[in-house]
């Protein structure tokens, strides 16, 4: 008893001591989006702002031209649940083709997706821009959302990953009770790779959150623009930036994507036991 | 598994090289149609890119005028006449495996600690992933920064030991590991695969072994490793790419220099450089395509050694 | 399961909300370039679109938008669409677009791009529209002739800087200086940097690349050939004198090392700003900004000579360009001649982007700037009366060039090469980017 007592003070000194070493950037962050921006850069070792203000937030959430944060924020929500949505439904199905089923071909098509993730973006986005702008997609999300349906190499391996750690039987018994190959899918994989779906949705809602790139290249008008960008635009290359005003907005849009990693989180932990499943 | 379907199915010889191919074709007919996404979305939006970026490779092309066929010539020029590139290929080098096996390592403890029901797990999870979700913005470049500035709090640490201050952006090689630092405490990624792979190994294995009077050592070794393999696997492949690849930390933390002394020039950076600050892009594709011969190689060897190491269990093992 | 598909529910009910939204809010899209000729029923002249794009922060961003709204207010056909990004940002967009031929009808453009986007026609010659559309009556010839390139106009100026060493005069009083020798020399420099040195404080943030480009121009020489094709000075001793002076410096603990130059993160925590330094070497309209974060009273002086008025030259801060593929060039000369010319525009502008072009909008700001920018115009007006020709711009390679050089002083500030060793390699290396 005693000593179970001792092993749980342990974990908890350990875990939440290395816990707080690890978020000391983040709380540094956090401290100095309430400093006075002049004073961030002097008062460097400092966690106590003094003066205490809140005015990197107000004037940071105006935003820029009529555009108050709210917009950013708006914008970059819905960009990512249109990914989120292409990103679910169309990896599974993919993952599901290579890692259960037998065809032809099949080792090289997966060799030419997990190849396609070789190539640096840089190289590749001039060509794809064209592309775009001959379909009349400037300036809209299409081109940042709609290749999400067609899957994204990184997730359609990860989750190939997981399906092949589940035992075939299974499948085999659905087939046995009369389930369709879609049915296997459906019934059997889908519900036991809920570990591996929930990590993607949380990769892709931060990676989508933040994006620079892409939106960069394809959203013109300022009301359209996502957070990333926005933030960015507190930045100048000839004057003084107003690092206050970021700091507070990038803490601003740092809520969102930490809620969503929290309520996630339980999925990736409790699925296999939500399933009724065991090994 | 083949001997399951065997034995439901008894039929004539002939008959059942006919069901066989019926088989087949079905069997076809439905790979295609659930990686069917996959191959429309390359075909229409990928792969013409890709073939136009191997073209550019050989010529010289600078966005604004047609490129012009030259040959061998950019791939020539990486490996005899520019230092630079040697430079940023060795540094990158470096850091990918200076980075990698840190990173991954970091994040396998981590998952396994947290991998115990209890209710402020929860809350260390979410705590641990902090760092990965502030991802690449400059405020984490700026943070960055000054945590190791003069005054920060990595000095203050080492000069409160009675050692000398470094100047971690002042020095090529200090400035390259504060990267690789960079990169490690941003481990919550690969930490978050981990965990959900190590949930998925069934806690049966792990009551067994405890009746056999295993330890945790020999659990970790016989259960945990080659349950989570293809795991590994995943997450070591992955971060190998994402290394090689790596682009925004540099940018940002040397505010898009490279420096000092081109210390954290890595390779998507002086790619990036040639791209859109020299308008090279014959060149900067040149770049792009021995990446990734280097990182294709790289991956196959791994891909190769899968066999001995990795298990799947749907795979009777293997 | 279940909570798959609650999920999954909860998603699709998003996504119709989502596309309720974004019908919205995607009108136009990337025909937005291209002309929307619909004719205006009441006076019958055509509505045009035009797309304006630019780079900056928080403010400029402000200001550029109430400038659009009061010229909109003006000219009721007309309706500008801003794009505008941060400086990292907007050159990713904008080298894309170029590719594709889908660029904004006004292109804010930066000197060291010019060549590059003018070549292969991606902007226009605005020739034509000179002295029609576009009024350069109080505009100075050497001014508007920033933007040319081969006797073709591809960028308007829209205000210019110079090169200044901008000081704290308590500090130079406290290492014994009280002012700045009239027609002060690099000897003068020299004493009041040893002299700083000696009282604890740095003389500046050290020699770099631009005030080089300075010291060249004073020796008669430049950084560029006038055809572009090598470098402007043949004597490599004039590279070496410089940087000597530079790794000199260093040595001498009169500037800050360059690696703890390296750890700085901005103006913000720059030794000026922590009143270590008694000046820096920076463009004048810099100053504004320094001033800011420095917050005691500063000065403007030129930098040390001889033959300052040989050295000093107006650069033109930015331009506004009009790109080839616009379908609407005269609407947007109209509308850059009403950003440089009109009066009330520029005082919202406020010369944010540069020094005023025009002689009459800089003596009407006169009133309406704070203390810095005064002492920014004044001095820009005493480096109008003291200065020579820009002459020809950068060649298209002088980006790469320039990375080089930087490159090459940091390895000599380090005492990794000597300046001599310093100078042949750049030499080598300019030449070779530059010949092809």
């Amino acid at each position: 008893m005693l000593k179970s007592k001792l092993r749980y003070f342990l974990f908890h000194l350990i875990v939440g001591g290395f816990g707080i070493l690890l978020l000391y950037p983040v709380i540094w962050l956090l401290i100095s989006s309430f400093k006075v921006s002049e004073d961030i850069f002097v008062t460097v070792g400092s966690l106590i702002p003094s003066p205490f203000t809140f005015d990197n937030y107000t004037q940071g959430w105006e935003g820029f031209g009529g555009n108050s944060f709210g917009v950013f924020i708006k914008n970059t929500l819905i960009f990512v649940i249109f990914m989120l949505i292409g990103h679910l439904i169309s990896c599974s199905l993919i993952a599901f083709g290579f890692a259960r089923l037998k065809f032809f071909g099949r080792g090289f098509w997966f060799a030419i997706m997990i190849a396609s993730l070789m190539l640096p973006y840089e190289v590749v986005m001039i060509p794809q821009y064209v592309i775009f702008s001959k379909l009349g997609w400037l300036n809209s999300l299409a081109p940042l959302v709609v290749p999400a349906y067609f899957g994204h190499p990184f997730f359609i391996f990860l989750l190939v990953q997981f399906i092949r750690t589940i035992p075939r039987e299974l499948d085999e018994a659905a087939i046995i009770d009369g389930c369709s190959t879609f049915g296997v899918y459906r019934r059997i994989i889908l519900p036991l790779i809920t570990p591996a779906l929930a990590t993607t949705a949380i990769f892709t809602f931060y990676w989508t959150w933040d994006n620079l790139l892409g939106p960069v290249l394809y959203l013109n008008s300022p009301n359209k623009y996502t957070v990333s960008m926005a933030l960015n635009m507190f930045l100048s290359n000839d004057s003084v930036s107003n690092w206050g005003a970021m700091f507070a907005m990038s803490i601003v849009t740092l809520i969102p994507v930490f809620g969503i990693f929290f309520l996630f989180q339980r999925y990736v932990v409790e699925g296999i036991s939500t399933s009724g499943i065991k090994g | 598994m083949s001997s399951n379907i065997n034995n439901e199915v008894v039929t004539p010889l002939n008959l059942g090289k006919r069901k066989n191919i019926n088989n087949k074709i079905r069997d076809n007919l439905w790979g295609y149609f659930f990686i069917g996404p996959f191959i429309i979305g390359f075909l229409s939006f990928t792969i013409i890119p890709i073939i136009a970026s191997l073209y550019f490779s050989f010529t010289s092309y600078d966005l604004f005028s047609e490129p012009r066929w030259i040959g061998l010539e950019n791939y020539k020029k990486m490996f005899t006449d520019d230092p630079r590139y040697i430079h940023s290929l060795k540094i990158t080098f470096i850091y990918v495996f200076g980075g990698v096996p840190l990173r991954l390592a970091f994040a396998l403890i981590v998952a396994m600690l947290l991998n115990v029901a209890s209710r402020a797990v929860g809350l260390y999870r979410t705590l641990y992933y902090l760092p990965s979700l502030i991802g690449g913005s400059v405020a984490v470049a700026i943070m960055w920064r000054n945590i190791f500035g003069d005054i920060g709090i990595i000095n203050l640490a080492i000069t409160g030991l009675g050692l000398d201050a470094v100047r971690w952006f002042g020095d090529p090689t200090a400035a390259l590991w504060m990267l690789i630092f960079l990169s490690v405490w941003q481990f919550g990624s690969s930490m978050l695969i981990f965990l959900a792979g190590l949930k998925s190994i069934p806690k049966s294995l792990y009551e067994a072994a405890s009746v056999d009077g295993a330890n945790f050592v020999q659990k970790f070794i016989k259960i945990t490793l080659p349950m989570l393999s293809p795991i590994i696997l995943f997450n070591t492949i992955m971060q190998v790419i994402s290394a090689f690849m790596t682009f925004v930390p540099a940018f940002i933390i040397s505010k898009g220099t490279g420096g000092p002394l081109d210390g954290t020039l890595l390779y998507s950076l002086y790619l990036f450089k040639q791209a859109f600050e020299f308008f090279s892009m014959g060149y900067a594709s040149a770049m792009a395509w021995v990446m990734l011969i280097i990182i294709a190689i790289l991956t196959s060897i791994i891909f190769l050694t899968a066999k001995y190491w990795v298990h799947y269990e749907s795979e009777g093992g293997r | 399961m279940n909570r798959i598909s609650i999920i999954f529910l909860g998603f699709i009910m998003v996504l119709f909300l989502a596309a309720c939204n974004s019908n919205n809010t995607s009108t136009g899209s990337s025909d937005d370039g291209l002309s929307v000729n619909e004719t205006n029923g009441d006076n019958g002249e055509e509505q045009i679109t035009l797309r304006m794009a630019w780079w900056g922060e928080q403010t400029r961003h402000e200001y550029t938008n109430k400038v659009i709204e009061m010229y909109e207010e003006q000219h009721p056909n007309i309706n500008i669409e801003p794009e505008y990004a941060s400086w990292d940002d907007y050159w990713k967009k904008l080298a894309p677009q170029a590719a594709a031929n889908e660029l904004p009808d006004i292109i804010q453009m930066d000197l060291i791009y010019l060549t590059q986007y003018a070549k292969n026609k991606q902007l226009t010659d605005l020739t034509p529209y000179i002295g029609n559309e576009l009024n350069v009556d109080n505009i100075a010839d050497n001014v508007v002739s920033g933007g040319e390139l081969n006797d073709s106009l591809y960028g308007f100026n829209l205000g210019t800087v110079a090169m200044s060493w901008d000081y704290d005069p308590a500090i130079l009083e406290e290492i014994g200086v009280n002012s700045i020798p009239e027609n002060w020399t690099w000897d003068d420099y020299m004493d009041i940097a040893k002299k700083a040195k000696d009282a604890g404080y740095y003389i500046d943030g050290g020699l770099w690349e631009d005030p080089f480009r300075y010291y060249l121009r004073s020796k008669g020489e430049r950084l560029f050939a006038e055809d572009g094709k090598g470098l402007g000075y043949s004597d490599d001793q004039l590279f070496v004198d410089y940087w000597t002076m530079a790794k000199e410096l260093v040595d001498m603990g009169a500037v800050q090392s360059p690696d703890e130059l390296a750890q700085q993160s901005g103006p913000e925590d720059s030794a000026q700003a922590k009143g270590e330094a008694a000046g820096v070497f920076e463009w004048a309209t810099m100053f504004i900004g320094t001033q800011k974060v420095v917050d005691r009273p500063m000065e403007l002086s030129p930098p040390p000579g001889p033959n300052v008025d040989k050295g000093l030259y107006l650069k033109p801060s930015m331009f506004f360009s009009v790109s080839e593929n616009s379908e609407h060039k005269k609407a947007a000369a109209e509308f850059i001649d009403f950003f440089v010319n009109d009066i009330e525009a520029n005082k919202l502008i406020l010369g944010d982007r540069g020094v005023p072009a025009s002689s009459k909008v800089k003596e009407a700001l006169m009133d309406h700037v704070s203390e810095s920018q005064g002492k920014v115009f004044e001095y820009m007006s005493w480096v109008e009366q003291n200065s020579s020709t820009l002459g020809a711009p950068d060649p298209e390679k002088s980006g790469q060039v320039i990375e080089s050089l930087v490159n090459i002083a940091d390895q000599i500030k380090y005492g990794e090469i000597t300046p001599t060793e310093g100078a042949e390699t750049f030499r080598n290396q300019a030449e070779s980017i530059l010949k092809n």
